[in-house]
């Protein structure tokens, strides 16, 4: 395996070693990849540090299970403490979760900037601050409509019921090169067509003069006399075996580990924020899987992941998509055993999965737990699991129209439904929230903005309330769900909050850099 | 509950699922384990047997019956969430249930490569570009606010 210039793994540090620059960066996802891009590109002298290794495309495969293991945090089986607990994934490689996405881009929607301007009191975010930034992350990451040869007939069939049914059904925006349709984006890209991180702002601020530590874990963020001064952390071996210690001294410390990682480090790190917010207003856009069954082959796989969004029920906080599983998580998803389970799966090839992505209420927090780490507490809030009730009903409705002919909901213990009529008699009851199956891979919100440091963590830039050269840059920054995919809200203000930064003079500048 | 063939397999994929587990995460499913194996001595119709003991039809009755019982539920559906997972992730139990996804995969990423060849060279050179906002040509054409579709 060939390591681009200035990456650094575990295996070529031998021992302990510290080193000074302009801005450490934890985190080389959306958040962190794009602010060491836009300041490498400035001038600054960037180290970025990522928990994760370094997969070139070249390693990506189908695999799930290897995939599990090596692209994402504890093997993808995060899950939240509450009932129902909801089982959740981050992403865990250089790119962060921009790897494993399913490479959805939609800007934030105009409501919730306003509402974040005029209820949250977080500056310059209107649509006219945003919209240079979301032009600038479109065309960096390659956003736009699928070719139409790449839609598999999962997609074609959920959007086939929507329309019969009269709903509003929109193509995906994706951050795509000429995608595909491998269906392969939950296990990294095999052909580097989703534009990752790990295929445009890692190698671009690589090549503009950063260094990338993979491998490292950081445990804690340093301070003095207030201030942030860099961060200290360790390589892990093979195995999970604690390697050399890393410490690095910089003036400016920005910290994009996502949602759970981001607040665990910081309270680790010894701060506080006078808001009390620092791991709370957890929101994850919980979504729940219908499984339909049809008579003709489907054979999902042959196309492109999630290519059309509903979007009739936006209003009640609701966006319908296909989304096809491989068949290691179809088989766990499925409420069924033995030899019932081998029966559905031999069905593999005839199945539509797809289901809702809920707006919820912050309704969970993260905790750093002594001998278990970062925990997640989230609760499912009686409205939000109404609307994911509401959800499972409008995409059982459509797949029904679509031609399905029997369906599994995701209640357990629910039986299988074989008609819409069955459909209504079933969801007239009231259906007990612990027995919804709920999954997440959105997380947001845990280090929210607002100019008021009683109210938010940081200021509307990312800049911790309280604790000069300190930034976050993530979905952590979120005063609350957004109620699309996040990853594009992300980059965009993380190329707004670098653009701050570099304007206040924030940064010490050197020789620029150039390609 | 496996096809007993593949019963080796399966244990070395589980193995490896394990070990990328938290740590917290690993002990709590090993107790679970434990207690789901020796549980079953419990179950009526295991005679005092641990699961691991049990003929197939007395062990899917066995979880069955705990699927009726609140927490138990949810740890029996965890555990045979990821036993069914390696099971699936078997290349060749994959192939008989008609998933084979490289020849495809091959496939389309040639027929990629013969539409789009310069577009797609362009739009990976231009990442390390000097302009930092190309990508070798303009993006979708509608807005990208959500609702704005075509």
């Amino acid at each position: 395996m060939s390591v681009p210039s200035g990456l650094i793994t575990a295996a070529e540090v031998p021992a302990d070693m510290s080193l000074e620059c302009g801005v450490v960066i934890v985190g080389s996802g959306a958040g962190g990849a794009t602010m060491a891009a836009e300041l490498a590109e400035a001038g600054v002298d960037v180290v970025m540090i990522e928990e994760g290794g370094y997969h070139p495309t070249e390693s990506f495969t189908p695999d799930t299970l290897r995939a599990l293991r090596t692209l994402y945090r504890d093997g993808g089986g995060g899950m939240t403490v509450g009932r129902p607990s909801v089982l959740f994934a981050e992403g865990r490689c250089v790119g962060g979760s921009t790897v494993v996405n399913g490479g959805m881009s939609w800007q934030t929607p105009g409501q919730v900037l306003e509402r974040w301007a005029e209820q949250e009191d977080v500056r310059a975010i209107g649509e006219r601050d945003m919209d240079p930034y979301f032009a600038r992350a479109e065309a960096r990451h390659s956003v736009g409509l699928q070719d139409p040869e790449t839609i598999g007939r999962d997609s074609e069939l959920l959007k086939a019921g929507a329309e019969a049914s009269g709903w509003s059904v929109v193509p995906n925006r994706r951050n795509q090169l000429h995608c595909a349709g491998t269906n392969c984006c939950t296990s990294g890209c095999p052909t580097g067509a989703k534009r990752s991180m790990l295929v445009t702002s890692v190698p671009r601020a690589l090549a503009l003069g950063a260094r990338l530590f993979a491998d490292c874990r950081v445990d804690r963020v340093t301070r003095s006399a207030g201030a942030a001064t860099g961060v200290t952390g360790h390589f892990i071996r093979p195995g999970g075996v604690r390697g050399p210690r890393l410490t690095v001294r910089a003036p400016a410390v920005i910290v994009a580990g996502g949602a759970i990682q981001t607040p665990a480090l910081l309270a680790r790190s010894g701060l506080r924020s006078a808001s009390g917010q620092l791991g709370r207003n957890l929101s994850m856009h919980p979504n729940a899987h219908v499984i339909a069954f049809f008579d003709s082959d489907v054979s999902g796989w042959r196309g492109v992941h999630q290519a059309f969004q509903v979007r009739e029920f936006t209003s009640e906080g609701l966006i319908l998509t296909a989304t096809n599983l491989p068949p290691p998580m179809q088989a766990a998803l499925l409420p069924a055993y033995g030899r019932e389970l081998g029966e559905l799966m031999a069905d593999y090839n005839r199945v539509v999965t797809a289901g809702p992505l809920v707006t919820d209420s912050g309704a969970g927090r993260v905790r750093n737990v002594p001998g278990l780490g970062p925990q997640v507490f989230y609760r499912l809030t009686d409205a939000t699991a109404a609307r994911l009730v509401r959800g499972v009903e409008l995409t059982a409705q459509a797949l029904f129209a679509a031609g399905a002919r029997r369906m599994l909901l995701p209640f357990d213990g629910a039986p299988e439904v074989r008609s819409p009529g069955q459909l209504r008699d079933l969801l007239a009851r009231p259906v007990p929230k612990r027995s919804i199956q709920v999954y997440s891979i959105h997380l947001m919100g845990t280090a929210r903005m607002s100019e008021d440091p009683r109210r938010g963590v940081t200021d509307s830039f990312g800049a911790f309330h309280g604790v000069p050269g300190l930034t976050v840059a993530d979905a952590s920054l979120f005063p609350g769900p957004i109620g699309v995919n996040p990853m594009e809200t992300v980059i965009a203000l993380a190329m707004r909050n670098a653009r701050y930064l570099l304007e206040r003079g924030l940064l010490e500048r050197r020789e620029r850099y150039t390609i | 509950m496996l096809a007993h063939h593949r019963t080796d397999r399966v244990l070395a994929e589980f193995e490896q699922v394990l070990e990328a587990l938290a740590p917290a995460a690993r002990k709590g499913l090993a107790a679970a384990f434990v207690a789901l194996d020796q549980g079953a001595r419990l179950y009526p119709r295991s005679r005092g047997r641990r699961f691991t003991r049990l003929d197939d039809q007395v062990a899917e009755a066995y979880v069955r019956a705990l699927l009726s019982r609140g927490l138990l539920a949810e740890l029996v559906q965890r555990i045979k969430g990821l036993v069914v997972m390696c099971y699936y992730g078997l290349p060749a139990v994959q192939r008989e249930i008609g998933y084979d996804p490289a020849p495809y995969i091959a496939a389309v990423s040639r027929r990629r490569l013969e539409s789009y060849g310069p577009q797609i060279r362009a739009g990976e050179a231009a990442v390390t570009s000097k302009q930092s906002t190309r990508n070798g040509e303009q993006p979708g054409g509608d807005s990208g606010r959500p609702g704005a579709g075509p």
